[in-house]
């Protein structure tokens, strides 16, 4: 059995680890006091990239690579911490705002000490009171110890650290929705290019990252890229020549929920499979599993026949799905997935900020059409089409057969994709909620389709066996898109 | 909305104590407008609510239009442009909630209150007559591992079950 790996966590459960005194026997703010006596700013930048760190918010982007794209001429410039963590299934932010927020406050030293950066907004959502309150009590406490303030131990060096509640709208996680409600607006998303890191908040400089990628800088610069990159697997990506490394470094504070026995965070080297996580948190709660969201609601939803799918950035990419913010949602063989993603598209259709049409208009509607089937109000054509698919001759073509038209079907396939193409990732909005919204939506529908034409035939929700309920993987559309992983080889 | 045409009738101004929290606030963004946020949840817990009366006092202060304000308040689920209840109870009926059955509590949380669920544009229909609680749905609190989860004004319960719905409400 895997093992846990706790490295973020190690000292969550240490009694007082909030307080200043405490954090510091448990050797906090020494990775700090190392990059600031030892290295240059520069050299934790490059530490940072060659430790292939990945953002943990969602869009699993180097933070590397991100922080090279900050102009260095242009003052002030500045770093918002997203703290907003409201994808569904998500929560391992939240420990760490009430149990120990000075981790996070020596992450945010060390990215402010390597970007030259003076000023940080800590973007928390409304719901953390908790959690805000506890930070507020440990960003004061630095300030009287000197590691926050003006001329930081001696060095020169000034931070400032601000909390900054949000108020309830999901959409204030994506980042440029996350800097226009900071700037006082509301939070509607801007378009990109300018990316943050060019022009962000108050049109300067921003770097945008999440709680848990900042937690892993003190433990990079304290133990090394070396003892960083030995945790994870590197995959050589053999589509470039020479073929590029693709890190998937550290650990991830993985969060399940849904049916198993022991719901929580658990930190574990990326690169675990599915069946591996499951039998950590516990074990299946029931006799099969159906379903598991492995990112967050936003993520593509993968069957039974593909348990064995390691849960890292790359593996979870060409299996056509993501790894998101790591929220990993368990669904036993009592569920019917009709009924799940209409709990999930109520959700989209709730949070939607409205500035783009075919997400305003597409999201209800896509809920709609899915209220309608779990209604029993799924609309079925009475006529029969020819069958498309893997023809006699072995091409693409006319089957010969027919197959019956659920009229519904196709259109929550059309609506979803005109709000984002899920084949040719292409969405026609100025954020990838859209994408979000659609990617549930078809995989669903395409993976569990006998559940979804079994509501319309029979007017009502009906589970069926996981067995039946699923289409296999070579009939399937969505997983014939994969990538062929041979592509990917270990290095 | 041209600023004439609100009508005022108990004009609104920060206590003592929330305006020295509120010259904190304003310090710590290059404009003043970015303060809005942490200025209308300043306001709401002082007032209740956001009255135009607040919107208006906060227009004033961060110096910006009130329509600004209301384009702002009317965005975010979490400022209440109607009267709420004492206590606020919000259910998460997001999907690792609702697989660990938090319609039970909802269900429970209706029959007990004898309320509707309110809506963001009527709270009124959550509210109980008298005015005690206001029971409303919301998105993922981000705390799935120990769901079903509701939070009461700014307190989170965990692990939900009708009879410990009963033990919380007793409590309060
Ligand atoms: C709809 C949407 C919601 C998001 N919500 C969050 C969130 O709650 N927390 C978060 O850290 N990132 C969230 N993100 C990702 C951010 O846009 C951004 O990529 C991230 O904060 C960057 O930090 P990282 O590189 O450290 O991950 C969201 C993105 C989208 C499109
Ligand atoms: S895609 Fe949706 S959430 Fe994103 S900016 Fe457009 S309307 Fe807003
Ligand atoms: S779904 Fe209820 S807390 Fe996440």
């Amino acid at each position: 059995m895997v093992e846990e790996k706790r490295i973020l966590y190690e000292h969550l459960d240490v009694p007082d680890i909030n307080t200043f005194d405490v954090f510091r026997q448990y050797d906090g703010y020494k990775g700090f006091e190392k990059a600031i006596a030892e290295y240059q700013p520069e050299e934790i930048a490059k530490m940072v990239l060659d430790s292939g760190l990945k953002g943990r918010g969602g869009a699993g982007f180097s933070t590397g690579e991100k922080w090279s794209f900050v102009p260095r001429d242009i003052e002030p410039r500045y770093l918002c911490c997203n703290a907003d963590e409201s994808e569904p299934g998500t929560f391992s932010n939240r420990y760490v705002l009430e149990k120990n927020p000075h981790l996070l406050i020596e992450g945010i030293l060390i990215c402010c000490y390597a970007m030259g950066i003076e000023t940080t907004y800590v973007y928390i959502r409304g719901e953390f009171t908790l959690g805000k309150k506890m930070l507020d009590a440990a960003i004061k406490e630095a300030y009287e110890q000197g590691y926050l303030g003006e001329d930081i131990r001696g060095t020169g060096l000034n931070v400032n650290i601000y909390t900054h509640p949000g108020a309830g709208a999901y959409i204030c996680g994506e980042e440029t929705g996350l800097i226009e409600s900071l700037e006082g607006k509301r939070g509607q998303p801007r378009n990109k290019p300018p990316f943050p890191a060019v022009e962000g908040v108050f049109r300067k400089p921003t770097v945008v990252q999440n709680v848990e990628t900042l937690c892993n800088l003190p433990f990079i610069v304290s133990n090394g890229v070396e003892w960083y990159t030995q945790m994870g697997p590197t995959y050589a990506d053999t589509r470039f020549d020479p073929p590029k490394p693709d890190a998937n470094t550290g650990t991830k504070l993985y969060c399940i929920s849904g049916d198993v026995n022991e719901p929580g965070v658990y930190e574990l080297e990326l690169g675990l499979t599915c069946t591996e996580l499951i039998e950590v948190a516990g074990g299946l709660r029931g006799e099969e599993v159906k379903a598991v969201i492995p990112g967050g609601s936003s993520a593509p939803i993968l069957t039974h026949y593909e348990l064995d799918t390691r849960l890292d950035f790359t593996s979870l990419t060409l299996a056509k799905s993501m790894l998101g913010s790591g929220g990993i949602i368990v669904m036993n063989e009592t569920r019917n997935i009709v009924d799940c993603l209409l709990n999930i598209m109520k959700f989209y259709a709730h949070e939607s900020c409205g500035q783009c049409t075919p997400c305003r208009w597409g999201t209800p509607w896509v809920r709609d059409i899915v209220q309608r089937i779990a209604d029993g109000n799924g609309r079925q054509s009475t006529i029969t089409r020819p069958k498309f698919g893997i023809a006699e001759n072995g091409r693409w073509g006319d089957t010969g057969e027919t197959e019956e038209i659920y009229e519904d079907l196709d259109l929550l396939e059309s609506v979803a994709n005109n709000i984002a193409n899920v084949d040719t990732m292409t969405w026609n909005t100025i954020c990838v909620f859209g994408i979000a919204v659609s990617w549930p939506a078809v995989s669903y529908m395409r993976k569990f389709r006998p559940e979804f034409e079994a509501a319309i035939r029979e007017s009502k929700l009906v589970t069926l066996p996981v067995a039946e309920a699923t289409v296999p993987p070579e009939e399937n559309y969505a997983y014939q898109q994969r990538f062929v992983p041979k592509e990917f080889a270990d290095l | 909305m041209s600023d004439e045409l609100i009508q005022i009738e108990t004009p609104f101004a920060f206590n003592e104590e929330n305006q020295r929290e509120f010259d904190k606030l304003i310090g710590r963004y290059p404009i003043k407008e970015a303060a809005m946020l942490p200025t209308l949840h300043l306001a709401q817990r002082q007032a209740g609510y956001i009255t135009p009366a607040v919107m208006k006092y906060v227009a004033e202060q961060l110096e910006v239009s009130v329509m600004k304000v209301k384009d702002v308040v009317t965005f975010y689920p979490m400022f209440f442009e109607e009267p709420v209840g004492e206590y606020v109870i919000r259910v998460c009926h997001t999907l690792p909630c609702a697989l660990r059955d938090c319609k039970e509590v909802l269900d429970h949380l209706k029959a007990k209150l004898d309320t509707d669920v309110a809506s963001e544009t009527n709270l009124a229909k959550g509210t109980t007559a008298d005015g005690k609680f206001t029971l409303m749905k919301v998105e993922c609190l981000a705390s799935c591992d120990v769901a079903p989860v509701i939070m009461i004004n700014d307190d989170l319960y965990k692990n939900l079950t009708p009879e410990k719905v009963d033990e919380v409400l007793n409590n309060l």
